[in-house]
């Protein structure tokens, strides 16, 4: 492999890079945003083997297969935050959890409405206690 | 100006994402279309090798699976990253997939071009497509029609794409330059005494086997493989998490 090669497969990586950059900042769908990195460790991925193989030797394809592991632990815990956050709000937006920041700060909302679902239970997003032993008696259930 | 060149592609690539990017009014998709083509060419002229490279028919063979999986793969990126319909962006991200294994193979990695298409196309895909269509049987929804800023966002992504290549063109290779010249930032090869534990044996000197099986599992359970129980282990963890942050399905609902 000479080094033109190399390095028109870097130029791969780079792109493939930028585009799942892109779709991280722009994207409003949760989903969306975690499959963009997924993009952006693919240009990293072609790189690394690119590299493995001008060298010779197989430790580009190694820490590639690292990588590939961590992607999918990734994916995996993606996927149960995306969930867990699905059933408080009803929606993927994101918008719906920008309420982290502080008051003062600009909401950047950048057109498009976050509709909004109240959930169900209006006390479904505080912690709640498993009721336990016995109800007590009261003057008013005693008669 | 030497690199100015450079910015053809940068730019009409730039135009072509902003222009395709989801807005509440689609636009004219030829339009973006014309753009990512005249992006690519500018692209392939400045830096790829010609296609046509004909006296070892070797090289052609090679070039022209190389520029189908490199189009391939960036046109459905950006298809993934402009598309309105969630469902048709994981798609594109799949078909993207297939193309970057396809490039695994051009780089000799037979094993990590089948592993990522299990991986990838044969689990993540999938369940993230699950996760879609369970949570939005309403079809498209509003939010997927909006970019949050597209201006600033792809500004800043081809500000860094332009540097990176930038800095590919000036440094051009090593191929035609003198020993001095290369100096800095070389590669070492590593010495073949060191041996990063008493499991790992030399590395092979035939430059064909890069790749196999043979060799590459030789590395990871030999020199590597410290590392591969810690992986091991941080998988389960990331199992066992994933187990505990998953919702209850309380109402029988997703």
């Amino acid at each position: 492999m000479t080094s033109s090669e190399l390095e028109s497969q870097l130029v791969i990586g780079a792109v493939l890079f930028a585009l799942g950059m892109i779709g991280f900042l722009t994207r409003r769908n949760l989903i969306l945003i975690v499959l963009s990195t997924e993009l952006m460790l693919h240009g990293v991925s072609v790189n690394l083997t690119a590299f493995g193989r001008y060298h010779g030797n197989p430790q580009g394809q190694v820490f590639t297969i690292f990588v590939l592991t961590i992607a999918a632990c990734e994916a995996g815990l993606a996927l149960s935050l995306i969930l867990t956050l699905y059933q408080r709000r009803k929606s993927l937006d994101v918008y719906l959890w920008g309420n982290l920041g502080e008051d003062d700060l600009p909401v950047f909302t950048g057109g498009g409405t976050a509709q909004q679902t109240k959930p169900l239970d209006p006390n479904a997003d505080l912690p709640h206690l498993t009721p336990a032993g016995r109800a007590p008696a009261t003057p008013a259930t005693k008669t | 100006m030497k690199n100015g060149a450079l910015l053809i592609p940068v730019v009409l690539g730039w135009l072509a994402v902003w222009w395709m990017l989801p807005r509440e009014k689609g636009r004219s998709r030829i339009l973006g279309a014309l753009m990512a083509l005249g992006a690519l060419l500018a692209l392939q002229v400045t830096f790829l090798p010609p296609v046509v490279n004909l006296p070892p028919v070797d090289n052609f063979v090679r070039n022209s699976l190389f520029y189908l999986f490199s189009g391939t793969a960036i046109l459905s990126g950006g298809l993934m990253i402009t598309d309105r319909n969630p469902v048709f962006a994981a798609l594109w991200f799949a078909l993207s997939t297939l193309a970057v294994c396809g490039l695994f193979l051009l780089n000799s990695a037979p094993f990590l071009s089948a592993a990522t298409i299990i991986v990838y196309a044969g689990a993540i895909v999938v369940t993230f497509l699950f996760v879609i269509m369970l949570a939005q049987q309403s079809g498209a929804s509003n939010y997927d029609h909006h970019a949050v800023q597209p201006v600033m966002a792809s500004v800043m992504s081809f500000v860094l794409l332009g540097a990176l290549l930038f800095a590919l063109q000036e440094w051009g290779g090593i191929d035609g330059k003198a020993a001095d010249e290369v100096k800095a930032g070389q590669f070492v090869a590593q010495d073949a005494k060191v041996r990063a534990n008493i499991f790992s044996r030399p590395p092979s000197s035939n430059p064909d086997e890069i790749g196999s099986m043979r060799v590459l599992g030789r590395s990871l359970f030999s020199d590597y493989l410290y590392f591969v129980e810690l992986v091991g282990t941080v998988l389960l963890i990331a199992t066992i998490g994933a187990i505990a942050i998953a919702p209850r399905r309380s109402q029988g609902t997703l």
